[in-house]
């Protein structure tokens, strides 16, 4: 900091390192870690399920169980779901900045080459 | 001059009832903006947007030129956008010096916060050991604004300092404002009563149901406006 810094000039550099944390990501990483979750309380589910309905000779526990298990396979698609969805998109996003990239990296080098045939008449390099 | 702090189409509401329709403002580093308008305008809830205390429906808010919509109110505050509350906002049974020792935890010392706050308003220093709530309104908005001011601010905002005070001590409040400005600070000022406010500042906007109905030089024109929009006869 130097003495003829004011304290708007402060304040705008203190800002500008300020991390603002964007709403829609925060909901995504929620989502994510819902899914995860569900399929983890899923599987606990049925895995309850079936040393319950292994533990009694109670049709209507049987029936209780039988319930359970199945709830437990819901919870485990739809965080199933849930998780990949919004893994694949983080996945995604990461890949179509890499294709985007590579695809500025290519036109730069194309265009950088065709500079150079114009210039000279001559490819400086196969095709 | 480049604005400190500015709104762009904001829109904010309280849960499903929009109160500010899309407000343009911009206040720069020295500047006194007066925020005017009746009861129910907006106002309170523009400041509170600016302190990042209420949410931004639509739009944007820019401190310093940077985009901090949805930015965390304590993070603002650290940076130097201060907020003193309408009601004054100190801890009455604290005395004044205790109500100025939790000032430091933006990292100055106490002694440090007391010196900034004495030498402004010495009145605070004869009345360091009373309770703040013991002391005439006057002087618990002076001990407000030393509080805000012990955080060294950029952007102030100030909600009402009028409120229940005497003509008199208004005055002098508001030239103490005015010398905050003149330091650098942009001072974003809401104000239901125009009259106290108009004297100091450079740029005065009416909300009206949440939009800016005038706004300008607060000249004699826009003086001479302010009671039919007040009254709703121009809305």
């Amino acid at each position: 900091m130097t003495s003829t810094e004011t304290r708007a000039d402060r304040f705008v550099s203190e800002l500008a390192v300020l991390k603002i944390p964007d709403p829609a990501a925060a909901r995504a990483g929620l989502w994510l870690r819902l899914g995860a979750a569900l399929m983890a309380l899923g599987l606990v589910l049925v895995v309850s399920a079936y040393f319950i309905s292994h533990n009694t000779g109670d049709q209507l526990v049987q029936n209780d169980a039988l319930t359970l298990g199945l709830t437990g396979v819901a919870a485990s698609v739809v965080g199933s779901a849930l998780f990949l969805r919004y893994s694949l998109t983080g996945f995604l996003r990461f890949w179509m900045a890499r294709q985007s990239y590579d695809l500025t990296l290519l036109a730069d080098r194309l265009l950088e080459r065709d500079i150079r045939h114009d210039l000279t008449g001559t490819d400086a390099a196969p095709r | 001059m480049t604005a400190l702090l500015e709104l762009r189409d904001v829109r904010a509401a309280h849960d499903r009832i929009t109160v500010l329709h899309g407000l343009d403002l911009s206040v720069a580093a020295g500047q006194v903006v007066a925020l005017l308008g009746p009861n129910g305008a907006g106002k309170t809830t523009a400041l509170r947007v600016v302190a990042g205390v209420h949410p931004v429906a639509s739009g944007q808010l820019l401190l310093g030129g940077r985009d901090v919509t949805g930015a965390d109110p304590r993070r603002l505050a650290r940076a130097g956008v201060c907020l003193i509350p309408e009601g004054r906002g100190v801890f009455p049974n604290l005395s004044v010096r205790d109500n100025l020792l939790m000032m430091t935890f933006t990292g100055r010392s106490r002694e440090e916060v007391e010196e900034t706050a004495f030498a402004r308003f010495p009145i605070l220093a004869k009345r360091a050991s009373q309770a703040a709530g013991t002391m005439s309104g006057g002087e618990q908005q002076m001990l407000a604004l030393a509080r805000g001011l012990a955080t060294d601010p950029a952007v102030l905002l100030l909600d009402e300092l009028s409120m229940g005070l005497a003509p008199l001590i208004v005055g002098q409040l508001y030239e103490h404002v005015a010398e905050i400005a003149r330091q650098g600070v942009a001072v974003l000022v809401v104000e239901q009563f125009a009259a106290a406010v108009l004297g100091i500042a450079d740029h005065a906007a009416v909300l009206v149901r949440g939009r800016v109905q005038r706004q300008g030089h607060p000249d004699g024109g826009l003086r001479a406006e302010l009671s039919a929009l007040y009254l709703g006869s121009s809305a």
